[in-house]
Order: C-alpha cells, then sequence, then structure tokens
C-alpha cells in the first residue's frame, strides 16, 4: 500500500462529497424554506514514523521526527439557519417566519416534523395542511363558507365566516431548538427532532425570543448561489490536484518497473 | 554486494514518503484551519567498517507552516477565525489541552460547545458550557455572551471566556489527530492579546501552486533515484559477463 496513493484517494473522495453537498444546495436554490448545507473537512490521523526527541546515541537526540498525515475525511455536514429572503405572495395561507423557531406539521404515523417552508394550503376537510398534505399542529380547520382569513404575527387564525362575523379560530405556535443545526433533514422540506438538536420548545410567535410569522409572504431558500459557484470552482480544482497527484505516484511507480527490470 | 545500490533504494523510498506529506498537504487544501505539513532530507553517514562513504538522506519533518491561511466570510455566528497567531484551546480525545485553528463551532442540545469534528471547546476553568440560549454572540476576545431561552433581547449575559492562546511555535508540535500540542505536554497560558472574528473562517494554508511544483519536483527526483539504482544493475552486469567471457 502507497500512502501516497492513499491520501490523494482520500482527497477526490472528500472532494466529491462536497461537490454532492454544492449540487444539492444549488438544485434547493428556489425550494421554500431551504437552510444550505456545508461539509466540514478534517485531517485523517498522522502515523508516526519517527519520534521527534528520539535517542540517535547515547547522548544525542533527533531534533526532528517524520509525521505522516494519510489524508482528509468530511466529518459533517452542517446546516446554515441564517433567515433566506421574504417574497411577497399573497396569498392567504403563505406564513413565513422572521427570526427563530419553525412551524410544527404532523407527520402520517403520529410524530410531529418541523419545517421553516410556510406555503399552506387546505385540504377536502378545510384542514390547513402543507405542499405534501401533512396536517399543521395545532391543527387548524377553517369552516366551509368562510369569506377570509387573517394571521396575525402572533399566529393567531381568525376568520370571516359566511355570515360576515369575525371569529378567532385558532393559533399557530412555532417549535424552537437548542441546538437547530442537530435537527435531521428528511426531505419534503421537513425536519425531525434529534438526541443533538434537544427538545423542542414550543411557543406563541414573538414571545420568548421566537420569531413572528407573517402572512402573505414566503421564505425562500438561503442558498447563496454565488457562495456555491465559487465553492464549485474550489472543489473542481482542489479534486483535479488530487487526481493529479494520484497520475503522478502512478508514473513514479511505472518508472520504477519499466526501469528495474 | 553493491552498496551504491541501497543508497540509491533509501533516497526513492524517503523520496516517496515525502510524496506523501505533499500528498496529504493536497488532500487538505479545503480543510478550514489546516496547516501545511513540511518536509526536508537530511543525511545520515553511515559508520561502520573503514570509511563513511555512503551517506543516505532521511526524511524528517521541516516543522509544521505557522502562516494564516484565506479567511472567508460565512455569517454563520458560531464560525470563529483567529486573528494574526493564536490557537482555540479544545479538549483532544485524550482529556489533555491542545490547540486549533479550525473555529467552525456548534452548540450541542446539552449546551456544550465543540468544533466540527466534536471536541469540546475550553475556557480557563474547562470545557465551555452555555445555557439554552436564542442569540449567541462570540466576541473578539473570546467572550461568549446569550440571550436565554424565554428572555427579551435586552437580557444579554455574558457566560464565559473561550481560551485563545499564543504559545511560540518552537514549542508547538503536531500530534497523530493533527491538533496541535505544546512539546513538554504542559499548558499554554491564556493570551489576552489574541483576538478572534466571528462570522468568519479561516481556509486551509496549504499554498496549491507550491505543492504542485513540490510534487513535481519529488517526481523527477525519484526517478534520478531509480536511474541510479538501474546503473548499478548494469555495471553488476557488465562485470558478471566481463567474468564470465574471461573464464
Amino acid at each position: 500500500m502507497n500512502l501516497a496513493l492513499w491520501s490523494a484517494k482520500t482527497g477526490l473522495d472528500a472532494q466529491n462529497t462536497q461537490m454532492a453537498v454544492i449540487a444539492n444546495n444549488l438544485a434547493n436554490a428556489n425550494t421554500t424554506g431551504f437552510k444550505s448545507d456545508r461539509a466540514a473537512f478534517q485531517d485523517l490521523l498522522y502515523q508516526n514514523v519517527r519520534q521527534v526527541g528520539g535517542q540517535s546515541t547515547q547522548n544525542t537526540q533527533y531534533s526532528t521526527g517524520l509525521t505522516l498525515g494519510t489524508g482528509v475525511s468530511i466529518v459533517a455536514t452542517e446546516k446554515d439557519y441564517t433567515q433566506g429572503s421574504v417574497t411577497q405572495t399573497n396569498g392567504s395561507l403563505d406564513l413565513s417566519v422572521s427570526g427563530r423557531g419553525f412551524l410544527q406539521i404532523t407527520m402520517p404515523d403520529g410524530t410531529l416534523a418541523y419545517t421553516r417552508d410556510g406555503s399552506l394550503s387546505l385540504d377536502n376537510q378545510g384542514n390547513v395542511v402543507t405542499a405534501s398534505g401533512y396536517p399543521l399542529s395545532p391543527a387548524i380547520t377553517i369552516p366551509a363558507g368562510t369569506q377570509s382569513v387573517t394571521i396575525g404575527t402572533d399566529g393567531s387564525v381568525s376568520i370571516v365566516s359566511a355570515t360576515n362575523k369575525a371569529t378567532t379560530i385558532g393559533q399557530i405556535q412555532l417549535a424552537d431548538f437548542v441546538n437547530e443545526e442537530g435537527l435531521q433533514p428528511t426531505g419534503n422540506n421537513l425536519l425531525v427532532e434529534s438526541a443533538a438538536s434537544g427538545a423542542p420548545q414550543v411557543g406563541t410567535p414573538g414571545t420568548n425570543g421566537l420569531g413572528t410569522v407573517k402572512q402573505g409572504t414566503l421564505e425562500t431558500s438561503n442558498v447563496n448561489t454565488v457562495t456555491e459557484l465559487v465553492n464549485m470552482i474550489e472543489t473542481q480544482r482542489a479534486y483535479e490536484m488530487n487526481s493529479k497527484a494520484i497520475t503522478t505516484v502512478d508514473q513514479m511507480l511505472q518508472f520504477l518497473t519499466t526501469n528495474l527490470q | 554486494m553493491d552498496r551504491g545500490l541501497y543508497v540509491a533504494m533509501t533516497g526513492a523510498k524517503q523520496i516517496m514518503q515525502a510524496q506523501a506529506v505533499n500528498n496529504h498537504n493536497i488532500a487538505n487544501v479545503n480543510t478550514v484551519g489546516f496547516r501545511a505539513d513540511g518536509v526536508s532530507f537530511v543525511s545520515q553517514p553511515i559508520y561502520g567498517v573503514g570509511l563513511p562513504t555512503r551517506v543516505n538522506a532521511v526524511a524528517s519533518d521541516s516543522g509544521t507552516d505557522f502562516s494564516s491561511g484565506v479567511l472567508q466570510s460565512t455569517g454563520r455566528q458560531t464560525d470563529v477565525a483567529v486573528n494574526g497567531k493564536g490557537y482555540i484551546a479544545v479538549q483532544g480525545l485524550d482529556g489533555k489541552e491542545a490547540y486549533t485553528r479550525a473555529g467552525d463551532l456548534r452548540i450541542n442540545a446539552d449546551g456544550s460547545v465543540t468544533t466540527a469534528s466534536g471536541l469540546p471547546v475550553l475556557t480557563e476553568q474547562g470545557p465551555l458550557n452555555i445555557p439554552p440560549a436564542t442569540q449567541v454572540t462570540i466576541g473578539n476576545d473570546g467572550t461568549v455572551s446569550i440571550v436565554p431561552l424565554g428572555s427579551a433581547p435586552d437580557a444579554n449575559t455574558q457566560t464565559d471566556v473561550i481560551k485563545l492562546v499564543n504559545p511560540p511555535q518552537q514549542n508547538l508540535q503536531k500530534g497523530e489527530d493533527g491538533l496541535l500540542r505544546l512539546k513538554d505536554g504542559g499548558k499554554a497560558p491564556t493570551d489576552p492579546s489574541v483576538t478572534i472574528t466571528s462570522g468568519v473562517l479561516e481556509s486551509s494554508n496549504v499554498n496549491a501552486a507550491q505543492s504542485l511544483i513540490n510534487m513535481i519536483e519529488l517526481q523527477r527526483q525519484y526517478e534520478l533515484q531509480v536511474k541510479s539504482m538501474n546503473s548499478a544493475d548494469q555495471n553488476e552486469q557488465t562485470a558478471e559477463q566481463m567474468l564470465s567471457n574471461a573464464t
């Protein structure tokens, strides 16, 4: 096994994974409420070939040692939870969360999932559901014949009924996490609680440091396409360099076998 | 036995090891806070019966390159970069204090602050822990202030100070886990002159062009050694031929 070859190989692997993360970010540049990912690189273990300070003779010591690094790995991907920009849609069931907090969604198996995607709509029962059809938690049902729906910044949902009477029919609540980066993304714009995220702290929007909700707007993806494109160039060049390193070591070994036989 | 063959073989082997160090640097060209390793060759005469005519080359660390990497703005609150010289103190897997430049920190569910690889960040007193917070701010001197969960933004409280150190470079040594430690195994004192900036990460300080040139140079040197081995081989062959013709 040639360490020089395998070191470069780990570089290819890591850059390849980084490219997958960038590609996913770019693919989601227009996904409502999407939070961009970032890959975290870390150098792998070092091999101590000769200990620095070892005895070279009884009275003298090696002033330098030799440690060989074994390459790089990706230890984690972390989500960037900075606020995306807000676009005006004027849809009465479009919500954006300004500040911290996630909307709570009831999954088909009864567990809760969390999302920043507030493009809500109604199902055939009048329940407020996400684009995937999962109901909001706590559930909000809009009665038939409703003239208009108003959602306040504190999450209170009020309607003007068929008989022109204004009533409050529900309250949207937000969940916050100590370590939101620890939430596990499951696809469909949903995140679920994990051991790393901590338990959800549920509250009324605008209280206890939670953000406020804004009707008629949606939070866009926070992917910065310029950053991603620059990262892509950097990743591509790093990949090429590692590939060049493999070619070089290959040529060295080839030279050895052709010249010594 | 042709001893020249062995001198050339040692040279080739050591150059391959130097190439491994170089490739490790190239592999880490995108690793946050990475510090490039250098390699140099030391000549080592072989003493024994007769004169020390043979001198082996031995690859050896020329130390770590401590120059700063490029700063990249990320906007993430818990990303920090050390300005100029200095290090962030973390707890290594062996439980001892170690130093790093990689400042992509994260806050875990239990309130502990760790690096991306999960090593606890240290304060003067021990691992840094922060209470549940809605907002975390890391100041220039490493002061961590928070807005506690359930409080108004004006309830900003200071919790602890990240330990920042700046021991002399010659006392630092890279361990097998890639972290820097004091050569004598001790702890460096807190240095108040070290400052950090949040929302910024320091990139790897590997010079890509330099590494590629090194790679080519090492390749050609390797070929030179192999050529020498080849020549030694040819010498032996010629001698053998002449002797077999003579008989």
